[in-house]
């Protein structure tokens, strides 16, 4: 149930649609699918650049593509030193030239620790 | 002093470059060759490297070693970033901040361009830098790395790099620019890191250039400062 005493009496009517028959791509407003005024998308002061706001980068933080450990080697004393399941990781990690006198850091992290959003 | 850095920046040049780790048992690497842009991704506007870097405490074995010439030895080129899937695959494979010893550094920046004064386009240069408590580093050298990624400066290409400096009591973030008398640049860049960084109010910002801290890093005393 609306809250609200003025919802309960609408009248539910169809959107009014207007048909046109287009017979030739030709027949297409010229402005068809743009945005009314001109379109701004993509562009920036002084020349095209490609931009991204935080939201979005966060939100691809958690795409499959991300989370494959890069194809270099990240230093140990650097590296997140955790078991994974991957098996793609574990290749990788067998890969990497183990250095004898680089301490060996941080191994106690676990598995849910990884991918963390700190939002 | 100009022959020391020239010097410098041969050692640096001189790797063999795409081929990895030279055999000299240096880890300089400075061209790891063409970056990739797998289809799918999301591209970013420059390519990145991500270099790292550490420093022997203050009182080691050899004071004179933290100097440039140190400096450039003890830098190491990580990887190179082309697209945000790329980014978040080197960010989520690291040890967080709070995990690295004191004296690391990391370095973000624009591939071509190498960390360091002496670099070209750096050496007109200058940063803001931001101290900041043990506890908000992290979350604002993340906040600060997508800025730069995702073009949020909008300053032209005047954004040379970040880098995150971790120290004992505190740490400090730096944004280096490539203009340090474009005082346009500048100021817009202090506003960015002001809006997106979440910064405490009570935070320290201080612009420096290069050749102040090249000067500031010749007097001996000075340069025990971090």
């Amino acid at each position: 149930m609306s809250a609200s005493p003025m919802a309960r009496h609408v009248e539910s009517k169809a959107i009014p649609i207007k048909r046109v028959a287009l017979l030739d791509p030709s027949d297409l407003p010229t402005d068809y699918s743009t945005t009314p005024g001109g379109t701004l998308y993509s562009t920036t002061p002084g020349g095209t650049k490609i931009v991204y706001e935080k939201a979005f980068l966060m939100n691809l933080r958690s795409s499959p593509i991300a989370r494959t450990p890069p194809k270099f080697d990240i230093p140990q004393n650097l590296q997140k030193g955790t078991p994974n399941k991957s098996p793609t990781r574990q290749q990788h990690k067998q890969q990497t030239p183990k250095k004898k006198n680089q301490p060996k850091e941080n191994n106690q992290f676990q598995d849910d620790e990884q991918f963390q959003l700190e939002m | 002093m100009s022959n020391k850095f020239e010097a410098l920046k041969h050692h640096a040049e001189s790797s063999d470059s795409g081929s990895g780790e030279d055999e000299l048992g240096s880890n300089i690497t400075t061209d790891l060759g063409p970056v990739e842009y797998p289809p799918g991704e999301h591209r970013l506007e420059h390519p990145y490297c991500l270099w790292y870097s550490r420093r022997p405490a203050i009182g080691g074995r050899n004071l004179s070693m933290q100097g440039s010439q140190g400096y450039s030895q003890a830098l190491r080129l990580v990887g190179q970033i082309g697209t945000v899937e790329q980014w978040w695959g080197i960010y989520c494979h690291m040890v967080r901040l709070s995990d690295l010893p004191p004296y690391t550094d990391l370095h973000l920046f624009k591939k071509g361009i190498q960390p360091m004064w002496e670099d070209p386009a750096n050496s007109k240069g200058g940063k803001w830098v931001i101290r900041l408590r043990k506890g908000q580093s992290g979350r604002a050298w993340e906040n600060l790395c997508m800025a730069m990624l995702g073009e949020q400066f909008m300053t032209g290409n005047e954004v040379c790099g970040v880098v995150v400096s971790i120290r004992y009591q505190e740490d400090l973030i730096s944004v280096w620019n490539r203009t340090s008398s474009d005082q346009a640049a500048t100021a817009r860049i202090r506003d960015v890191l002001k809006r997106l960084l979440n910064l405490p109010v009570n935070s320290i910002m201080e612009y420096k250039t290069h050749n102040d801290s090249l000067k500031a890093w010749k007097t001996p005393l000075n340069s025990l400062k971090s």
